[in-house]
């Protein structure tokens, strides 16, 4: 399919990079209110216990204390992002009665500097009672085991099943069975900066609060409940956000206490979180012990799989129940499974509360599905590409009642790694060699954006407004949030590409709750350029119907004639000589209404998509590894990345994902981990908690495939999760081609290989 | 809790630093790039009322280099510095290695070669290369000068031979013999950027293809950076061969004494202690070759 597209497609340079390079672009932690008081949170230092007491007194004695909350001081309301299933929202903004990790809020200080605050939190009190606590899904599901939330039996909080076809029926057919367990585990988002709120309550008794998030709806209404206040009373701003990945989706402990603790003072309050408190405590990808039973027939056909898996969910919901949902989605994933069956357990344990994380319960299925595939290729005597073209989705799949594959490049992707790496050369001798060189094969699909609601709001899934002026420009506005991934600049590119306008003709409003159109679900499973995109283009619609009325006018124009908005004017599409300048379109339209401005909202919210998703994106990756069979070491020296993202409509920013996702998708699988004992986590600091730096980073070579997704914005997918997925099972693949050894536990570090290989 | 007020002075010269340093005593901490020091600071593991900082002393800002006497590296000069120093690459280039490879850019322009040494971690960058090479700590105080090997100055992780009122003012390293080569290794998770969780040091001197000079030290393994003194002497008047080179590295594995941390367990620290023994012994063999 070939366009005509002015910017759309084009290289466009981001546009917060010139106030982010020069120092310029203000995050959270750079505002400051006079008055401003500093927050800091006392933490649980043990995984179980009862609170006996609290005695704050010594802290509010402190000259510089201004307030000190607990859980008392509090209205006591819970609250959690699945609003549709009430029981599942289980924490409460402080400790009620009760810790469950390390790391637990239980009290808050607001004083006059952070010294203050840090002082005041080491003189609260606490006597505890401890309780027995539980660090695995094993233990936490054993009859024996101690309950962390009353009403929740076997600290099974919930459970997910996806069910369809006979999978008993093809376990018997079966040519091949494969039947293994795999553990993957919890890793840090690592965003550059830690989380951030400032929060002022005005004299009228509502709360302004900036802070550093990726859904500020989700905030506002959080706040506005815990609070007991009503949501238009609370005004969320996202100031620039210094990355998220899935862990700044929430209500926050610490945005409730700045809010209520500068409702209470009547002054300001900022919290910041240090780093160590970041690792310790914050939210992580979760930690799964999985199960899977996939069957084939001799020729390669898959006939079906049986997945089962627990989720280590820490000691709260948070996430837990989409991630359980998304895992099983993508572990019948990729490929045609005639049946499959999963059962998912979001499981309770003494540990920081696992969420979101960029992949959202993808990287753990696809490790999974990935890595047997290319076992019973080895089993089979097929090449892991064939196996997968043989079995590979196409568009026109569909799961049924649960959702429908509309366009598909998978196939695409596998050819053109095969190619760009000569796979077969290589794959051949390495496997023969067997010296230090390898190659490996993983692959993944992602959604863009949820069809579900489990937030259930009342508004769409997004919404925008577009003013035009008749000096050409344009002001968009929408509660869509760049959390560094670039949405700022891409929802420019298409609301010019709609008008025909360049991109620095348009002011943004972004991301405040009080001036944004309601709502926007918020910067998480890859849904702002597909749901935004396609909201600024239901907007722009109307924004044309009006000034194609005022050329029609103007020209005498014959009602056969197409209309179009291009290079700064408005014309008819088979005359381009007969037309307006935009700007001059605007100013006729505005005069047509006698002043009343030219301004439309558009919104989307995706319905008839089924269950899961409008659209999925799809891709294949090749890694290429060398092994220091000595001492274990791993170097990715190459990735190769052929992907279908529909539509890229701005190509050097999708590149920038897959080069971050490269970069998170090797610390998955060969060095980030908590290294914990007893629910303590002990690498507390960035020397510790091995994220890998810009020079383990592999040669980078990519390939877009060309589809065309009828649902997306211009035919644009989703970039930004997808690809995390796909490079651990890759990495995996290439060390059991070099090595002959098969890992099925994340990270595979130095120590992991050689005891594999027998050396250690 | 908040970070204890202190007072900080940066005296010009030696004789003023020692005015203060006797002044004070145990209260006072120096500082040369604090890269160190300053975490400490914040993680509340120091708490002295004075810092004294070494930046003004211009006599300490140095690194030299004669035929005779080798190589001076005073006690303000950057990892940066020595990593980059013409002289310092071409003499010494474990040397100039080891600092290179210190921490991040960042911290090499602000900390220093003998600060990494005073600091006593077992893993410290710079110490296995220097002690290989038989450096020697130049000691000072009030009372004047002491220059010890540098292999006594290192009592445990964290502790020096330093007594308070000393500093070391710069650390030397002799003239190293012909045919002889020296090569530091570090073992990490990461390949940059990253702390090591296994070190080496190696210097061989090699006459009619047998090793006439070992010296070998193990980082990250004992307490101190620890001299493999039985690799040594088993290496002595070997011939120069792979099997012998093998046996050198079990041997330095045997000698090493590691724990187990976050970083890496013990049973993997004292084979890698094998690995890279034996791979720096072959690659300085290979240099003099």
């Amino acid at each position: 399919m070939s366009h005509n597209f002015s910017i759309i497609g084009k290289d466009i340079p981001r546009q917060d990079g010139k106030a982010k390079i020069m120092g310029a672009a203000q995050f959270s932690d750079d505002l400051k209110l006079p008055g401003m008081l500093y927050g800091k949170i006392l933490r649980s230092p043990v995984a179980h216990a009862r609170i006996k007491s609290i005695d704050t007194s010594k802290a509010e004695k402190l000259p510089g204390v201004k307030l000190v909350i607990t859980g008392e001081d509090t209205p006591k309301i819970n609250f959690g992002n699945w609003r549709l299933v009430p029981e599942s929202m289980d924490e409460y903004p402080l400790a009620i009665d009760r810790v469950r990790f390390i790391g637990d809020e239980v009290a808050a200080v607001a004083a006059i500097d952070k010294d203050t605050a840090e002082e005041a939190i080491s003189l609260i009190e606490v006597e505890y009672e401890e309780l027995p606590a539980v660090y695995s899904v094993d233990d936490a599901r054993a009859d024996c085991a101690i309950k962390l939330h009353d009403n929740v039996e076997n600290n099974t909080s919930l459970s997910r099943t996806i069910h369809y076809g006979d999978v008993e029926k093809a376990f018997a057919e079966a040519d091949l069975l494969l039947e293994d367990t795999f553990e993957v585990h919890a890793v840090s988002h690592a965003y550059m900066e830690p989380c951030s709120c400032l929060a002022k309550t005005d004299l009228d008794g509502r709360i302004t609060i900036w802070t550093s998030t990726q859904t500020p709806y989700y905030v506002q209404v959080l706040l506005a409940q815990t609070l007991g206040m009503r949501e238009n009373d609370i005004r969320v701003i996202k100031p620039f956000v210094g990355g998220g990945f899935g862990g700044k989706m929430e209500l926050r402990k610490w945005e409730f206490c700045a809010a209520f603790m500068s409702k209470l003072t009547g002054k300001p309050v900022k919290f910041t979180l240090t780093r160590d408190e970041e690792l310790i405590s914050g939210r992580r990808r979760h930690a799964m012990k999985m199960y899977s039973k996939i069957a084939f027939k001799k020729d390669g056909t898959i006939l079906g799989k049986e997945f089962t898996s627990y989720l280590d969910g820490g000691a709260y919901n948070s996430m837990g129940p989409t991630a359980a949902f998304l895992c099983g989605n993508f572990g019948g994933f990729l490929y045609r499974f005639p049946s499959y069956k999963y059962n998912g357990f979001h499981v309770y344990t003494n540990k920081p509360p696992a969420g979101a994380m960029r992949g959202f319960g993808a990287p753990q299925a696809l490790f999974v599905t990935e890595t047997q595939m290319n076992m019973a290729a080895e089993e089979l005597g097929i090449d892991p590409i064939d196996l997968r073209l043989k079995n590979a989705m196409e568009a026109g799949d569909e799961i049924p009642g649960v959702t429908t594959i509309h366009s598909c490049g998978f196939k695409e992707c596998l050819e053109k790694v095969r190619e760009a790496t000569d796979w077969d050369n290589k794959r051949k001798q390495y496997s023969e060699e067997k010296s230090e060189k390898g190659i490996g094969i993983g692959c993944y699909s992602f959604i863009s954006g949820g069809a579900f609601n489990w937030f259930n709001t009342q508004y769409p899934f997004t919404a925008v407004e577009v003013r035009v002026f008749d000096d050409g420009t344009a002001h968009l506005m929408t509660m869509a949030s760049d959390i560094g991934q670039g949405c700022d600049t891409v929802l420019r590119q298409i609301l010019a590409e709609e008008l025909g306008i360049n991109v620095e003709d348009i002011r943004l409003t972004a991301a405040d709750t009080a001036v944004t159109p309601q709502a926007d679900l918020g910067t998480w499973g890859s849904r702002v350029t597909f749901m935004a995109g396609n909201a600024i283009i239901n907007a722009c619609k109307k924004i044309k119907d009006q000034l194609f009325k005022v050329l029609s006018l103007k020209l005498n124009a014959n009602v056969i004639h197409d209309m179009e908005c291009k290079n700064g004017r408005v014309y008819l599409k088979n005359r381009h000589d007969k037309g307006l300048e935009f700007k001059e379109a605007v100013r006729l339209a505005q005069k047509y209404n006698r002043g009343e401005p030219i301004v439309a909202y558009g919104s989307y919210t995706p319905r008839g998509h089924g269950l899961v998703t409008p659209a999925y994106s799809f891709g294949a990756q090749v890694a290429e590894v060398t092994i220091d069979k000595d001492t274990g070491i791993v170097k990715v020296d190459k990735v190769t990345t052929a992907h279908d993202c529909g539509t890229p409509i701005n190509p050097i920013a999708v590149e920038g994902q897959l080069e971050g996702s490269i970069q998170m998708g090797l610390g998955y699988a060969t060095c980030e981990q908590f290294v914990m004992k007893d629910g303590k986590t002990l690498n507390t600091t960035f020397l510790d908690y091995k994220v890998p730096t810009a020079l383990d980073m592999p040669e980078n070579e990519h390939y877009t495939v060309e589809v065309y997704d009828p649902y997306g914005p211009y035919g644009a997918k989703e970039a930004g999760e997808g690809l995390v997925s796909p490079t651990a099972p890759a990495i995996a693949d290439a060390i059991s081609c070099a090595a002959n050894v098969r890992f099925k536990d994340l990270p595979i570090t130095a120590e992991k290989v050689l005891k594999a290989m027998k050396k250690l | 809790m908040p970070l204890p007020k202190f007072d900080y002075i940066a005296p010009k010269t030696l004789n003023e630093l020692f005015e203060l340093l006797e002044n004070y005593g145990d209260k006072a901490k120096i500082k040369a790039g604090g890269t160190d020091l300053l975490i400490k600071l914040n993680n509340k593991v120091l708490q002295p009322e004075v810092i004294i900082g070494l930046k003004n002393i211009q006599e300490l800002d140095f690194i030299e280099f004669d035929e005779k006497d080798g190589l001076r590296i005073g006690a303000l000069a950057t990892l940066s510095e020595v990593a980059n120093n013409s002289i310092v690459k071409e003499k010494y280039p474990s040397v100039a290695y080891a600092a290179s490879v210190t921490a991040t850019n960042q911290v090499r322009n602000m900390g220093t070669v003998v600060g990494n040494l005073c600091n006593a971690a077992p893993s410290a960058d710079n110490a296995p290369a220097l002690l290989s090479l038989g450096a020697k700590a130049v000691i000072v105080s009030k009372n004047g000068e002491r220059v010890i090997p540098l292999d006594n100055f290192f009592k445990g992780p964290g502790l020096s031979d330093l007594k308070t009122g000393e500093i070391m003012k710069e650390v030397t390293v002799p003239i190293q013999p012909e045919n002889s080569f020296t090569v530091y290794k570090k073992l990490s998770p990461r390949s940059a950027v990253d702390i090591a969780i296994v070190n080496v040091g190696v210097m061989v001197k090699i006459q009619n293809n047998k090793f006439t000079e070992a010296n070998i030290f193990l980082g990250a393994v004992a307490p101190i950076p620890l001299r493999a003194k039985k690799t040594e002497e088993f290496l002595l008047g070997k011939n120069v061969q792979e099997d012998i080179i093998y046996e050198a590295g079990k041997i330095a594995s045997s000698e090493a004494t590691p724990i187990t941390d976050v970083r890496s367990s013990q049973e993997y620290r004292k084979l890698m202690v094998e690995i890279i023994t034996r791979r720096a012994i072959q690659e300085a063999v290979d240099n003099i070759n």
